[in-house]
């Protein structure tokens, strides 16, 4: 593994080893993807724009269960989808949303779609930002416009785009509205063409802020090439087992640096 | 005929199921208590006992520990000869205190208890009074290596349900902080950090007057035959000798609730309101469900449909309609608008 | 010390400080970052609109007066239309694939030459329960869910979970389980697959035992029948037809009544350690797409079990053939065991065949009552039209009656045969289905055997007051 940054910006940036350990076979394909979401927001439609394949998705919270995976084509490129479990969160406790986070943090996508509901934006972007900590590469699918225009509700993608530093494409997935557009954005992250600058989390955390400059501090030493350093002190101080397991055992040193930008 | 007889085999087969596992009378239980004279057990509790005392600053007798054990003389006395010898304690004059060793194998115990009334408390259903005896009784029977596990599925948590500090693998735990209630000063403001769950029968009053660790409380009177105080809002006496097993650190000025909390439940249909808090009484994966929903103190909700029965309530959530059973909205403090 | 075990023993020591809020600490930043983002990019243009439709519907579907009568007409209507519609496709496989090519088949392998007990085994035994779980199953279930799925898709679901919640929560259960109580109607299997929607592990498991309860669209054709024979016979002419259908509709809510009953005595005990956290969302309406859900609710559905209860079909046709067709001395198998075992079936208010025919018509309970006149007639050396042997069923109720009454069935019989239809072991694709979801043996044990322990139980009781009374 070379941090020849430069030289290679449209290489993919998945983590082989660990996609091959998380059961993903890229032997086909260029570039994985990874599609992340609340609940009911219409992911699995999304997934079905994307990949052409069909599958039941219900107006119901929390129908998909387990794990997907389909491909597409995109300008000579082939892509691997995989299509986690629909979560609120990444910091909870609960088996799906372990797959979801595992495999945003240990697999490295080379992008990952956050998928959300443009009637409830505000509680998706707990889910939006808690990827971004984790993560670089990513492209925010703000979904079912036209269920938001019904109700009088516009998001303003390029401002949301400025604010979060990743591509913002406005999609009504059941009628197939803005998928070209999210196809060619994820290309683009993919291949290095578009470099995401992702938000993080700015505002102090109550009474935490000391201990996490702290540790972060360490492990920064420790690990100087991780993307994420605070998001994992955050994790330690929560008592992550997974997290502190992946530290003792160094694998987490194993993750690969950011590309075109130093942390 | 043969089913017939199937069925009385099956009958019979019951009744003596019944007769085995039955709580208080059956087979097992009756074992069990035979089984609970057998050493181990009366050596880990004793050295659990002997560890509270330490932690607690006070004394520890023969007498006090034949009393928790519920045991006579003699055989406590036979006990702690056996715990000497091992050489888990030192006795002096009517004084008996832990050896380093102890203190450690004492800690061991005190980790898994904790983490198991945690588990209890956070991954069940089971009710509040029970889980202290569940965890007592399956202390004795968890290994280090199953405590491990239980740790790290619980997410390695620091306190137990009664606020607690749960020692870590290693054996470090924190030094008691906090004054009792019946030490507190009138017209102070206190946070409750830990509820004694022994005796049982004091500690199911508390769970019933809903008293939790890190409640606020409000103390309005302290008199040698009562202590009133508020607890969220409502108001509670307790008898001195009862508010002994509470423990609260007195809360500063600046963060003091000046006024009492509403309950979400009392919202009516289209008002809107702040959360301000979500009580620690609601645990586990409901409290974590609620959370990533958007309730954390600042959010907006407003109260819009309810069930056809009256219960539950849904409320807008962040832009999410929310359905909450009212013994749910009874655990999120809210502030009018 | 090393790097790593510095940092992590530095967490340690910091979790003390920073203490147990911090999970609630770093949601309630998040959700501050994501407030103000939402509120600079999120525009609502012009007034709240005077007439808000979704919140128009909501208040009128769980409204106090309004709400469940919508409820209940909305449910009948699907009912109606599953029941009646379904008869006619019904009719149509059944007389291609029963009566059309179940004799040419028979020929076909006669003339080829084929000995005539490999014929049985293939064409009287694996063909023809194949054959009849199509015709019986597949009509109502591809009226029934596509149906179902609009109201899912349309956002109505959720809402009847909202309205039930209140009875369910007194259970121990999810509002939710309502929903997956009413799939069940249409078939225990899609039911138990449904209980994905409850989230939380015990009022999961609690819908997936108590499933079995909710009359499945398998048994509601035998009710229907031994209701007409056996209690529209008992009483004057002019009323059988209300009376008995008033006994099937007793039987499918003794049904609820029972589902409920059990929740309740589940979550008091074995489940009592399991956790529970309830959370329910209510999904703003969407206009349902008709073609998708046609083709989705097909596919996902009704293909999926029809499969899986083909797949179970096939042997059991196999072995009900075999059994009435392998002769020990002068007798089938299947009249040894049924001689075997109907002192103590009679004593419970049953029989002998009905024992054995629940017995071997496990996968579907479509075939219960082919598989019961097959073996009456068996057992009565009355000649069947099929051939001896062979599952079938009569053209009326009277026939059928005849039939029942000269196997030495009773009124009792029928009640009995009614309530043990409801109460006993879902049907082996059930229990498949049960085991893939909860991956528990102890959960898909409990839910084959305690039904059937309430269903002799009960029986029993009954025939001990029938005898006391009669």
């Amino acid at each position: 593994m070379t941090i020849d940054n430069q030289n290679c910006a449209t290489c993919p940036a998945h983590n082989l080893a660990n996609l091959v350990k998380l059961g993903i076979d890229m032997s086909n394909f260029d570039y994985v993807v990874a599609l992340a979401g609340n609940p009911n927001t219409g992911k699995s439609t999304v997934f079905n724009s994307l990949t052409g394949l069909k599958q039941h998705t219900g107006n119901w919270p929390g129908k998909t269960v387990g794990r997907t995976e389909g491909g597409f084509q995109y300008a000579e490129k082939r892509f691997k989808i995989v299509d986690l479990p629909g979560t609120y969160s990444l910091l909870s406790t609960s088996d799906d949303e372990e797959v979801a986070r595992d495999f945003i943090l240990f697999g490295q996508p080379d992008v990952t779609v956050i998928v959300v509901d443009a009637t409830r934006l505000e509680r998706n972007l707990n889910l939006v930002l808690q990827v971004l900590e984790i993560t670089d590469r990513a492209v925010l699918c703000v979904n079912l416009i036209d269920e938001a225009a019904r109700h009088k509700i516009y998001v303003d993608d390029r401002a949301l785009s400025k604010s979060l530093g990743i591509p913002v494409v406005p999609t009504a997935a059941r009628q197939g509205i803005g998928i070209q557009e999210l196809l060619r954005n994820i290309h683009d992250v993919a291949t290095g063409k578009y470099i995401c600058k992702p938000h993080r989390l700015s505002s102090e955390i109550k009474n935490v802020s000391n201990a996490v400059d702290e540790l972060n501090k360490k492990i920064s030493k420790a690990f100087p090439h991780l993307p994420n350093t605070r998001w994992i002190a955050l994790r330690l101080l929560e008592g992550d087992q997974k997290v502190i397991d992946s530290v003792r055992s160094g694998e987490i040193g194993n993750l690969k640096p950011v590309e075109n930008f130093d942390e | 005929m043969s089913l017939l007889f199937l069925l009385i085999i099956g009958i019979i087969f019951f009744v003596l199921l019944i007769f085995i596992l039955s709580p208080e009378y059956g087979l097992i239980s009756i074992i069990r208590r035979m089984k609970k004279e057998q050493t181990r057990e009366l050596i880990e509790d004793a050295l659990k006992h002997l560890y509270d005392c330490e932690y607690n600053r006070v004394d520890c007798s023969l007498s006090s520990i034949s009393g928790n054990l519920s045991l006579s003389k003699n055989k406590t006395a036979e006990v702690i000869i056996k715990l000497e010898a091992m050489n888990l304690i030192s006795s002096g004059e009517n004084k008996i205190s832990l050896t380093s060793e102890g203190r450690s194998y004492a800690l061991r115990i005190v980790r898994i208890h904790r983490l198991l009334e945690r588990y209890l408390a956070d991954h069940t259903s089971i009710q509040e009074t029970e889980w202290h005896n569940i965890a007592e009784a399956k202390e004795h029977e968890t290994s280090e290596e199953e405590a491990r596990k239980l740790a790290a599925q619980l997410g390695n948590p620091l306190l137990d349900p009664h606020g607690d500090p749960i020692p870590s693998e290693s054996g470090e735990i924190p030094s008691r902080k906090g004054i009792q209630l019946n030490k507190l000063e009138n017209g102070k403001f206190a946070s409750i950090i830990h509820i004694e769950d022994e005796p049982k029968e004091v500690y199911s009053q508390f769970s019933a007057l809903g008293l939790y660790p890190g409640m606020q409380i409000y103390l309005v009177e302290n008199s040698k035959e009562k202590i009133r105080f508020e607890a969220d809002g409502e108001e509670c006496i307790l008898a001195p000798i009862l508010a002994s097993n509470i423990t609260v650190v007195p809360i500063l000025e600046k963060e003091q609730v000046k006024e009492s909390f509403k309950k979400l439940s009392s919202l009516k249909q289209d008002e809107s309101a702040i959360v301000v808090g979500i009580s620690k009484a609601m645990r586990g994966q409901q409290r974590r469900r609620l959370l990533d929903f958007g309730v954390v103190p600042g959010t907006i909700v407003r109260a819009q449909l309810k069930s056809l029965s009256g219960d539950p309530t849904a409320y807008d959530i962040r832009g999410a309609m929310i359905a909450l059973r009212k013994n749910q909205s009874d655990l999120i403090y809210i502030k009018r608008i | 010390m090393n790097k790593t075990e510095e940092i992590l023993s530095t967490a340690n020591k910091l979790r003390w400080e920073v203490g147990e809020n911090i999970h609630d600490s770093i949601l309630e930043s998040i959700y501050k970052e994501a407030s103000n983002i939402a509120g600079q990019v999120v525009t609502r243009t012009g007034e709240k609109p005077k007439f808000d439709l979704d919140r128009f519907i909501d208040r009128l579907v769980t409204g106090k007066w309004t709400g469940f009568p919508i409820m209940l007409i909305l449910l009948a209507v699907v009912f109606w239309i599953t029941i009646v519609g379904a008869n006619i496709p019904s009719g149509w496989i059944s007389f291609l694939l029963v009566d059309s090519i179940h004799p040419w088949l028979k020929q076909l392998l006669v003339s080829l030459q084929i000995p005539w007990w490999i014929n049985g085994i293939v064409v009287d035994g694996a063909y023809l329960a194949v054959a009849w779980v199509v015709s019986v199953m597949l009509p109502p279930m591809a009226i029934f869910f596509p149906m179902f799925t609009l109201l899912e898709d349309f956002g109505y679901l959720p809402r009847v979970a909202f309205n039930m919640d209140n009875l369910y929560r007194r259970v121990g259960a999810h509002g939710k389980q309502a929903l997956t109580m009413s799939m069940g109607f249409g078939c225990n299997a899609a039911g138990v697959i449904a209980t994905r929607i409850i989230d939380s592990p015990r009022e999961k498991i609690i819908a997936i035992i108590t499933n079995n309860f909710s009359l499945c669209n398998g048994r509601w054709p035998t009710q229907i029948l031994i209701a007409t024979i056996f209690i529209g016979g008992a009483v004057p002419p002019y009323l059988a037809g209300v009376v008995s259908a008033a006994a099937v509709v007793a039987i499918a809510v003794l049904g609820v009544v029972f589902s409920l009953v059990v929740s309740w005595g589940l979550s008091k005990t074995v489940l009592k350690g399991e956790p529970s956290a309830f959370s329910l969302e209510l999904p703003p309406y969407r206009p349902p797409r008709l073609l998708q859900t046609l083709y989705t609710s097909l596919i996902d559905r009704t293909i999926f079990v029809l499969w899986r209860a083909v797949v179970f079909a096939v042997p059991a046709g196999v072995v009900i053939w075999l059994v009435a067709n392998i002769r020990i001395g002068n007798l089938s198998f299947a009249e040894h065991f049924i001689h075997w075992v109907d002192p103590a079936a009679l004593f419970i208010g049953l029989n002998g065949v009905i024992f054995l025919a629940y017995i071997i018509a496990i996968p579907a309970n479509e075939i219960v009552i082919p598989t019961i006149l097959m073996l009456t007639a068996l057992t009565t050396r009355i000649a069947a039209s099929a051939g001896a042997g062979v599952m079938f069923e009569l053209d009326s109720a009277a026939d059928t009656a005849a039939m029942l009454e000269a196997g030495g069935w009773t009124v009792l019989t029928g009640i009995n045969l009614m309530l043990f239809s409801l109460l006993h072991n879902p049907c082996s694709t059930t229990i498949y289905t049960i085991y893939k979801e909860t991956k528990s043996i102890k959960w898909t044990m409990i839910s084959t055997f305690l039904p059937i322990a309430m269903g002799l139980i009960i029986c029993f009781l009954i025939t001990q007051i029938w005898r006391v009374i009669a």
